[in-house]
Order: C-alpha cells, then structure tokens, then sequence
C-alpha cells in the first residue's frame, strides 16, 4: 500500500538515450511538504529524473507515483499538480510578461475571474510589477527566471520542481531566489536539483545524491556531512602533489580519509592532535594550509570520487 | 479543449508580430508584380506583334466545321483547334458521343451571301459539358471578327459612296482570345493556391521553434496532450491561411479578375491548406532545426505542387474523372463556368479530409516521441516501420 506520507514515489526507474544510461532503476520517495535537494555532477541522471516526474519524458520501465497516481496513466492531472522550471528559462520572446503568465494560466485551466489577481499577486511576489508589460527579450536572465518562477506557480501547484534555478545567476539575484525558495518551505513540495552545494545544505530538509543514474546517497545535509567521519577538515594546497605520498598522511591515528583534487591534499580528521606532524610530511612544499568543519561539498566529493 | 487556446494565442501573437506583418507585405507586393506582370503579357499577345503561348496545345479540342464555301476555315486557327469537315447530321452525332466540343455551321451560300451584300447566318453547336467549349467559343468569336473585319475593309476599298450596305455577321458574344482566357483561368487558380505555399515558415516557427528556443520543453509540462498541442498549432495556420485568402481574393477581384463563385472557390482553397499543413507538420516535428525543416519542407512541396497542377493540367486535355482529386481541378472548372455535378465535389474533399487525417495521425505520434524532441532522434526507416506495424509506440507525454 502506497503510503500517505509520501506525495512522490519513484520506483526503479530505467532510461537510456542511445547507449547512455541515464537513470539505473532509480529508486525515491519525496514526502509532502519537503524540500528535497537532488546534487550530482553533470550526466548524473537529475534532470532526467526530474522530466520523468513531470510527465516530460517516458521512462524505458518503472514508475513514478505522485500523489497515488502513475505517470503512465495520469499524465495530465500529475502535469495539473506541478509547476516546473527547468534549467534554462527559455519563454516566449515575443511575449509581454504579463500575457506569457495569463498564457500559462489559461493553459493550466486557472479559472478566468481569478487570473488576473494571480497574476499580480505573482508579479509582486518576484518583484516585477513594474516590468509586467514589457516583452521577455527585453529582460536580463534573472529577470527571465523570476518570471520562470512565476510561471511555474501560476497554478497553485502542490509540488515544485526547480531545475538549477539560480544557474548563472549572480550572486545578489541567486539570494534572492533562495530566499524566494526558503519562503515556499513547508507550504509545498518542492524538488530542488542543484550544483551549488552551499544552496542544497542552507534550502534542502534532505539531498539525494545521485550518480550514474542512481542514487548513492541520501538524508538530511547534517546527517550526510556526519558520515563524512571527521570532525575536522584539513586543506593544503601544495606546489607539487606528486612529490607526495598519501600513504604517509594515512599512517596518523587521526586522519580518516584522505582525498586529492589537483593540488589540494583535502584531509578528514578525528582530532587536530597530529595536524602539525602532517604539515611536516609536506615540508616546504606547502602554499596555504585551511582547516574547516565538513560541508555538503566535502560529502559530494567523498561520495562520487 | 485547451486546444483552442494556443489556436487563440498563436493567432493573436503571428498577426502582432513584425516578422509576419513583414512577409504578409512580401506576399501582398509580390501578387501585384505578378498581376502587372501578367497584364502586361496579356498586352502583348492582343497585339500584332503578339507571341504564342500555346505552342503545345496543338488539337487541343476538336471541332467539326461544314463551310462548303470554304470562308470560315481558313480562318480558325489550326495550331489549337483539331478541325475536320463534317455534315449536321454527323456532327450532332459526335457531339453527342463527346468526340468533339463544337460545331460550326456555315451556310453553304455564304459567298452569294457576301456579293449580293446580304447577311451571312454562322450556326455554332457547344457541348456545354465540356470546359473546352469556352476555348472553341472564343475561338469562332475571334475568327468571325477577323472575318468581319476583313470583308468590311475589302467593301470599304471598292465601295461606290451611294451603295452602302453593309454584310452583318451574326455573333454569340464577344470575349477575350483562347490565349487569354486560358491564361486567365491557370493563372487564377495558381494565385489563388499560391498564399499555401507561403505559411511553411509559420509552421516551422511554431513546431521547430519550440525546439530550437527550447521553450517546448515548458509546453510539454503543461497539461495538454500533444496531439491538442499539435492541433492548436495547426489550426492558428489554418486561421491565418484562411485570412490571407480572403484579403486575396478581394485585391484579385478588385484588380479585375472574375470568379463564378467565389465561395465555393474560397472554400476548397482554404481546405486544401489543411493537409499541406499537415505534411508540413510532419516534417516541422521531425527536424532538429530550421534548416533541416527549411530543405525538407522545399523539397516535399515540389512533389505537393505536383499534386495539384498535374491532375488540373491532365483535365484540360483527357478529362479523366480520377483528375478531380487535385481542387485545383475542381476550381478551373468552376472558373471556367462550368456545370459541375455535386457529387464529384466529394472526389477533391474527400482527398483532402484522407490526407489530412493521415499527415495529422502521423504528426502526433512524432510530437509524442521524446526521443524525437529530446534525442536521440532515430532514423526515417524505423520510424516508418513502427508507424506502418501500428504497434504502440511509447507515449511520451
């Protein structure tokens, strides 16, 4: 029996494009009201994921069930219920903001009395009132995302999925739009795919991580930096990686882990008891030394590395 | 029915956009240097130094002639008109066989006629179920006119100033040459099935466009199925087609071009815009861009133009039944004043509904694939092959 608590269930989903396997029997149970981050590196199978669960895409087998209903069957009330943004706010250029909103609308079925109120009360809510009657082409693309925004929750969808929405954004607009995020919490059901490991851990009640089209991993952003080991991260970056061997790093009581990613030595620690024996394995070699509590960064890299 | 709705709004945005407001201005000066071009053809063919345009209608329809005096023979032309000498009853025979479209006779006295300067009766017999009657009818106007003509200048030389009777020639009507009116009628039809042919950029914006700007990927989460989607789209061409015939119609007729029954032409014009839309369509949805869409639909609207101007050009000369199937056809026929049976007005339809039916099947069934839109596309072949087993393919949305 599906269970209530649960208003998305994806069940060993496969796809593949060509020879490339997109998702490995994908399996995630999103609960209502969450805000659930999916991280992964590029061709990892997120937006894959995400366009089967809004109906864009057919897997090969599985399936997803949102809110009891299957995406073979109930294509069109399961479109009904969500409002998609996806990667790139791609929207009709030709379009004044307001008419691509009252577009949208009418295509959601938004009853006719109640569109224009939706309207502004959306174009406030991004904060784009006063460029409601200009055209699409005219707007820069944070612009374009808030207006991608509102599009998307025209609606009233129970479930929100953002793909990569503060992507090239910069950094005062990409806030803006966490914020805008943050604000949603609790009142629905979001999906969040994201690169920026910093947006999933301050936004996401849990991250999946997804790999090679399968998820490797997945809990709250603490309990995921937990796993981590270490209570401490120790970061050098040194002149020459290869005059070093990890091997001797490895050898102290309280080194865990040990991960190298260029010319940074990236260290898990259980005390800082020999952080000054370690510093000595490198010499002189050395050009900075940082020391950090773990973040969901570090779990990213421990886990698909 | 949410179809409707992108009808509506696709409609709306085409007409306020600068580009089509562009192309539609195009398409307007273009049918004006086609009319002055064509006026001005026609100008000189009526002229002396006239040329001929009709260098391969030889025998282009037969007539029967008794002219014992052999006045009005020599006369008619020969390089259009299969002319044989006959007798009443033979010819009303073959008449009514339908082995000839006309009839002259010429009193067999006419030559007395002419020098007790007395009147001359020309008895013309029409099959009035051929289209071709038109032709041979211009055709004894003309001949009678020049005859006319050259036994009134000879009178006028030799004539004494107290005798001044003048021979008076019987005439059915006056009208324009074979040569023009044969030129006017193809020339009308092809300006009224012309504006098809310029709203494949508008199909190809609406279909490729939603790929190439990636905005489709919205229009897929929307909930609508693809075929209403697809159905949407095709109906604001439609729209768009049926008012471009209309402004058409109206500059031909104001421009002096005469139409039997402009309704009935401005209905099977506008219908025959649906399955070229739809072939369109299929192609729009196939390709990954506009410069694929842009060779592909050139090349399957040759083979579409084909369809329709053979069976018309066939029907002039054979009159098959089978050449009803072009309303191309349909339309010379009704521009010709011709009577044409109701129900063969069913043979260009039902051609139309068939095609379009088929051209709009197979356009959903691409927009369902999402192999298609998001790739890998697959190749012509298997996508033919799973078309024709009918097994069902992969909805995608």
């Amino acid at each position: 029996m599906y269970s209530n608590d649960f208003i998305i269930k994806i069940d060993s989903l496969n796809k593949s494009f060509g020879k490339i396997k997109a998702l490995d029997n994908l399996n995630l149970e999103i609960k209502r009201g969450e805000l659930l981050g999916i991280i992964g590196p590029n061709g990892a199978g997120k937006t894959t994921a995400i366009r089967i669960t809004s109906c864009i895409l057919q897997p090969d087998s599985g399936n997803v069930l949102v809110d009891d209903m299957s995406i073979h069957r109930d294509q069109i009330k399961i479109k009904s219920m969500i409002g998609y943004l996806p990667e790139e706010p791609n929207l009709y250029e030709r379009f004044k903001a307001r008419d691509l909103l009252r577009y949208f609308a009418e295509l959601y079925g938004v009853p006719k009395n109640r569109i224009d109120d939706r309207i502004n009360e959306l174009l406030k809510l991004v904060n784009m009132s006063n460029r409601a009657d200009d055209r699409i082409n005219t707007f820069s693309k944070g612009l374009r995302q808030r207006i991608g925004i509102a599009r998307a929750l025209i609606h009233d969808p129970k479930i929100i999925i953002f793909d990569e929405p503060t992507m090239g954004l910069d950094p005062a607009t990409a806030h803006n739009i966490r914020e805008f995020i943050r604000g949603l919490k609790g009142e629905k059901t979001i999906i969040l795919c994201t690169h920026y490991m910093d947006e999933a851990d301050s936004l996401c009640d849990r991250v999946a991580i997804l790999n090679q089209g399968k998820i490797i991993d997945m809990g709250t952003p603490e309990y995921l930096k937990s796993k981590i080991h270490g209570d401490i991260i120790l970061e050098l970056k040194v002149e020459n990686p290869n005059n070093i061997d990890a091997n001797l790093i490895k050898d102290f009581d309280s080194v865990e882990d040990v991960y190298i990613k260029g010319k940074l030595f990236i260290i898990s620690l259980k005390s800082k008891n020999d952080i000054k024996s370690i510093i000595n394995v490198f010499n002189n070699d050395i050009l900075s030394v940082n020391t950090k509590e773990p973040t969901l960064e570090d779990v990213f890299i421990h886990t698909i590395k | 029915m949410k179809f409707t709705t992108i009808t509506r709004w696709e409609f709306k945005e085409t007409l306020k956009s600068k580009k089509f407001l562009i192309i539609f201005c195009l398409q307007l000066s273009m049918l004006f240097l086609m009319i002055f071009v064509f006026n001005a053809f026609a100008a000189n063919i009526q002229s002396d130094n006239g040329v001929s345009l009709t260098p391969s209608l030889s025998g282009f329809a037969s007539l029967d002639i008794d002219d014992q005096g052999h006045l009005f023979t020599k006369y008619i032309n020969p390089s259009l008109i299969n002319i044989q000498s006959s007798n009443y009853n033979t010819a009303l025979q073959n008449l009514n066989n339908g082995e000839i479209t006309g009839f002259v006779q010429v009193p067999a006295d006419s030559l007395n006629s002419i020098k007790n300067i007395d009147t001359i009766n020309v008895k013309l017999y029409l099959d009035y179920s051929d289209p071709k009657r038109s032709v041979i009818s211009d055709e004894v106007n003309s001949t009678t006119n020049i005859l006319a003509t050259s036994i009134s200048n000879s009178w006028i030389d030799s004539l004494i100033p107290q005798n001044t009777t003048q021979i008076v020639v019987n005439q059915q009507s006056t009208g324009q040459s074979l040569q023009i009116q044969l030129l006017t009628n193809a020339m009308l039809a092809i300006l009224l099935f012309l504006p098809l042919f310029f709203f494949g950029n508008l199909i190809i914006d609406s279909v490729v466009g939603e790929k190439e700007k990636k905005t489709g990927e919205i229009l897929m989460a929307m909930p609508i199925s693809p075929s209403q989607i697809i159905l949407g789209k095709i109906l604001a061409v439609e729209a768009i087609i049926a008012l471009q015939i209309v402004l058409w119609m109206i500059i031909l007729i104001t421009m002096g071009f005469k139409f039997a029954n402009p309704i009935l032409i401005y209905i099977l014009v506008t219908i025959t815009a649906l399955p070229i839309i739809g072939v369109t369509t299929i192609i729009s949805a196939y390709s990954k861009n506009y410069k694929e869409a842009g060779i592909g639909i050139t090349l399957s609207y040759i083979a579409v133009v084909g369809v329709l101007i053979i069976p018309a050009l066939t029907y002039l000369s054979v009159k098959p039944l089978a050449a009803n199937i072009s309303p191309m056809t349909m339309v010379m026929r009704i521009l010709s004043g011709e009577t044409i049976p109701f129900w063969q007005y069913f043979i260009p339809i039902a051609f139309i509904l068939l095609v379009s039916i088929i051209t709009y099947w197979i356009s959903i069934k691409l927009f369902e694939r999402d192999d298609i839109f998001f790739g890998p596309r697959p190749g012509l072949i298997r996508l033919f092959l799973e078309l024709i087993s009918f097994k069902k393919i992969k909805k995608i949305r």
